[in-house]
């Protein structure tokens, strides 16, 4: 099972998941109608309904059903209203993402230049799964309230993933140990299990509310005031519902956890740091209990169990999950103390094997151009694995100490992402930095000269990491600052004499991150299931493709031509070859929008013609395959870095 | 009967619409304010860095400027104010007394800077050391980093501020006590730009 099948299961567990909730409001709206007609009919009309069993009575019998079926009218549409409103209320809320969870479970953004050690090591931690995996580096969260070990990544798409994490989480783990818990929660992040966990949310707050109104009501006094009555049931429904949401939440969610912990270990190849994680909450007296009031429309989210053990859990039971890992575990956890652990030392081999690992990179000239096999580029894609993992942690390291800070803040990252961009031209670039002091500021322009020669040095692979590695400091842009900066880099690539395909997908990538952040109302649904109307947006993509990557119109020509046969036969139509002026930037852009709005499966076609078309000549080089990358990072498909693959033969990775 | 039903039902959607605009302003106060907290920590690294840089500065400098002790004195004490008063903004952010402390300290200190500066024009062993000139161009550039962060943080409390004015989430500040955060403003028009370095 690919990235794509995989999203398409996510995809039609909502389906099945909106149709749970159909049923579940069903029994809700009938348990609400008898018990109100219980209460009035029932009660009020007591003695008549006495007199009603008297067969000489009649004058009351027509009046009572008629008055009764337009009560039970009322309260259906009463209680339906308060459901859907306070659904909407809640997916509005979540629309902005993965930070809007995060906060409501008092989450604390950590700082990406944090000085603090602890946060510090989180965020490397998931620094280098991002790398790893090709996911642009999230936002982090520490819930500093919770002293349990727990976590949950959050989100819509992978460009406003939140990841946030007890404090108990970041204080008691060893690196390994995180490292096995951030793994599990970017398998959730791959396995497209986020929009699924938000949407489950919002469902379960609109019955919620039934509860939150029964808790008012009861509280109203006065002599013959039905409402404490009418409060008492609501209550009581709301929490049948209730029942039915977490079922269901426990029913989706139990069996992708077991999921996302099978694609960690298949990540990190290293089991004993989820086991060792998972026996740490088995050891500590909070366990993994989260103790703000919102757990329970999040529990679903979390790492484990957020609510205690009881029928309804969401996650299987720790023992269960620990012998799936680590099969000689006998049940007794070590006992965990909050304030002992920071003495304790990490796990002594870790370093070591990365040194080792390390050595043996730098023999193998791990920054050389690799070869890439066709076949492996889209099956690749979100399934990041230990060698990408290896690869990032080295990456990370290789990265100079001067550009590491200024990735870190807000305006050095502007200035990376500005130096990233600029042209090669002397000329050209002058006159881009003058457009970007008066776009900008001064400070901005001497902040990118002071960055520009450490870039320079550095391989065309590099580029993409970097720049996901600055998207957290440019979330601290304000408002105003990030509207400056995202005119500023588009005039950047627009004034660019010679259009750069790869240039323009880099801009391309930082603006559609940043968007879906600042500019929350620009989320695009799914509107396309079929390929044929995307034929011409297909067409622009692979001709400029094929531009890119030829010197002349018929070596252009002999590369898009495979990749148009692949996409015209799940099309049934053709896909046309455009001339140059027709499949400009702007032109690939409307056609990415477009792109990006269809199934999954549409999209994998797509990516294997965009495959098909660059490697018309044989190979991929190195620039084509980060053009490739850029482009799937465009259409929400994150692709691992492309590392060498004779290293998985290297000594020190065949030890374990 | 139904009339006093229907009325209910009305109160209890008039209930719900007043619940949710009571979660829905608190929370976006909650998270304004959560904005310029964190965006006042942005700052913190930078004026930490920079109180790092200067005393290494002044060291530096010692051996050339002897006869100009006064100054290099003032920098230090300067720089010493600025510290106390910034781990007290740090703990608590937009609060008026703490941030017109560091607002003062802060323009304190880049006029004792810049005459420190001006001083070092007159000496050109002291411009050519060239430890001298790595920690000038460091420091440049924290400052530049520093009046960047600090203008994110000025637009967060804005933000907030207006939020917290207007009606009728105004109503629910004043409940919940959601006070008026301060800028971050460097008083004096000549020094809010970062003291210039020229080689």
């Amino acid at each position: 099972m690919d990235f794509f099948d995989r999203q398409d299961k996510a995809r039609r567990n909502t389906k099945l998941l909106v149709f749970y909730f159909a049923l579940a409001v069903l029994c809700l709206v009938l348990a609400v109608n008898v018990a109100v007609s219980l209460l009035f009919t029932g009660f009020t009309n007591y003695g008549l309904m006495i007199r009603n069993l008297n067969p000489v009575s009649s004058a009351n019998e027509s009046s009572l059903p008629g008055s009764q079926v337009e009560l039970l009218f009322w309260v259906t549409i009463g209680t339906l209203a308060v459901i859907l409103l306070g659904s909407v209320f809640k997916t509005l809320q979540l629309a902005r993402g993965g930070s809007a969870v995060a906060e409501l479970l008092d989450g604390r953004l950590i700082n990406s230049n944090t000085t603090d050690a602890d946060e510090r090591k989180l965020l490397n931690v998931v620094e280098e799964m991002s790398i790893a995996s090709g996911v642009p580096v999230p936002q982090v969260y520490v819930m500093d309230s919770e002293p349990g070990i727990n976590a949950f990544a959050a989100g819509h798409t992978t460009s406003d993933v939140a990841i946030s994490v007890t404090r108990g989480c970041m204080k008691l783990l060893s690196r390994d140990e995180l490292q096995g818990v951030i793994a599990h929660e970017f398998s959730h992040i791959l396995n497209g299990d986020m929009r699924l966990n938000l949407r489950l949310m919002g469902l379960v707050f609109g019955i919620l509310c039934l509860t939150v109104i029964g808790r008012i009501l009861i509280r109203t006094r006065g002599r013959k005031n039905p409402l404490p009555l009418v409060g008492l049931a609501l209550i009581v429904i709301g929490w049948a519902g209730v029942f039915f949401g977490r079922l269901i939440q426990a029913a989706v969610s139990r069996q992708r956890e077991g999921l996302a912990d099978a694609s960690a270990v298949q990540f990190t190849r290293n089991p004993t740091g989820l086991a060792d994680a998972l026996k740490k909450i088995g050891g500590l007296t909070y366990g993994s209990r989260i103790q703000s009031l919102h757990a329970e429309e999040a529990s679903h989210l979390f790492f484990a169990n957020g609510l205690g053990n009881s029928l309804f859990a969401t996650h299987p039971p720790l023992t269960e999950r620990i012998r799936a890992l680590d099969p000689s575990f006998d049940g007794k956890f070590p006992y965990i103390v909050e304030g002992l652990i920071s003495a304790i030392s990490p796990a002594p081999g870790a370093p070591q094997r990365l040194q080792q690992i390390r050595a043996v990179q730098a023999e193998a000239g791990r920054f050389a151009a690799p070869f890439i096999s066709q076949h492996a580029v889209v099956a690749n894609i979100g399934q990041a694995t230990t060698q990408h993992l290896s690869y990032a942690a080295d990456f990370r390291q290789a990265i100079p100490p001067a550009l590491e800070a200024a990735a870190r803040d807000p305006l050095g990252a502007s200035g990376l992402v500005c130096a990233l961009l600029l042209a090669n031209e002397p000329s050209m670039q002058q006159k881009q930095l003058e457009d970007l002091a008066t776009g900008t500021s001064d400070a901005m322009r001497d902040e990118t000269v002071r960055i520009r020669p450490e870039i320079q040095g550095m391989q065309l692979q590099a580029k993409i990491p970097l720049l996901d590695l600055a998207l957290p400091a440019l979330r601290h842009l304000s408002p105003q600052q990030f509207e400056q900066f995202r005119a500023a880099i588009k005039t950047l690539v627009a004034s660019r004499t010679k259009a750069d395909l790869f240039v323009y997908m880099l801009q391309k990538i930082a603006v559609r991150h940043l968007d879906t952040y600042f500019l929350s109302e620009q989320r695009l649904v799914t509107q396309f299931y079929a390929l044929r109307p995307l034929a011409p947006d297909c067409g622009v993509l692979l001709s400029a493709m094929a531009y890119a990557g030829q010197e002349n119109a018929t070596g252009a020509y002999a590369a898009f031509a495979p990749g148009a046969e692949c996409l015209s036969h799940a099309a049934r139509c053709e896909i046309p070859w455009l001339p140059p002026d027709q499949c400009d930037l702007s032109h690939v852009d409307v056609a990415l929008a477009r792109l990006s709005q269809a199934v999954p499966q549409i999209k994998k076609n797509v990516l294997n013609a965009c495959v098909q078309t660059v490697a018309a000549d044989g190979v991929i080089q190195e620039g084509e395959a980060e053009l490739l990358r850029a482009i799937a990072d465009t259409l929400d498909c994150p692709v691992p870095p492309f590392v060498q693959l004779q290293e998985a033969s290297a000594p020190a990775l065949a030890e374990d | 009967m139904i009339t006093g039903l229907m009325l209910i039902g009305i109160i209890i959607l008039l209930g719900f619409f007043v619940l949710m605009f009571v979660i829905g302003g608190y929370n976006a106060l909650v998270t304004l304010r959560n904005r310029y907290r964190n965006a006042y920590s942005q700052i913190d690294v930078q004026l930490k860095r920079r109180y790092d840089l200067i005393p290494n500065l002044v060291e530096t400098a010692k051996g050339y400027l002897q006869h100009e002790r006064g100054t290099l004195e003032a920098v230090i004490t300067a720089r010493n104010a600025a510290v106390s008063a910034n781990t007290r903004a740090a703990q608590n952010p937009g609060d008026a007394s703490a941030m017109k402390e560091i607002s003062s300290a802060e323009s304190a200190l880049s006029g004792v800077m810049s005459r420190l500066f001006a001083l070092a024009e007159a000496y050109p062993n002291l411009k050519a050391n060239t430890t001298m000139m790595s920690l000038m161009e460091e420091l440049t550039s924290t400052e530049n980093k520093v009046s960047f962060a600090r203008q994110a943080y000025n637009d967060a409390v804005m933000t907030y501020n207006t939020r917290r004015e207007v009606f009728p989430t105004n109503v629910l500040a004043n409940t919940f006590n959601f006070g008026q955060a301060e800028l971050f403003v460097i008083e004096k028009p000549g020094q809010k730009e970062a003291p210039k370095v020229a080689f």
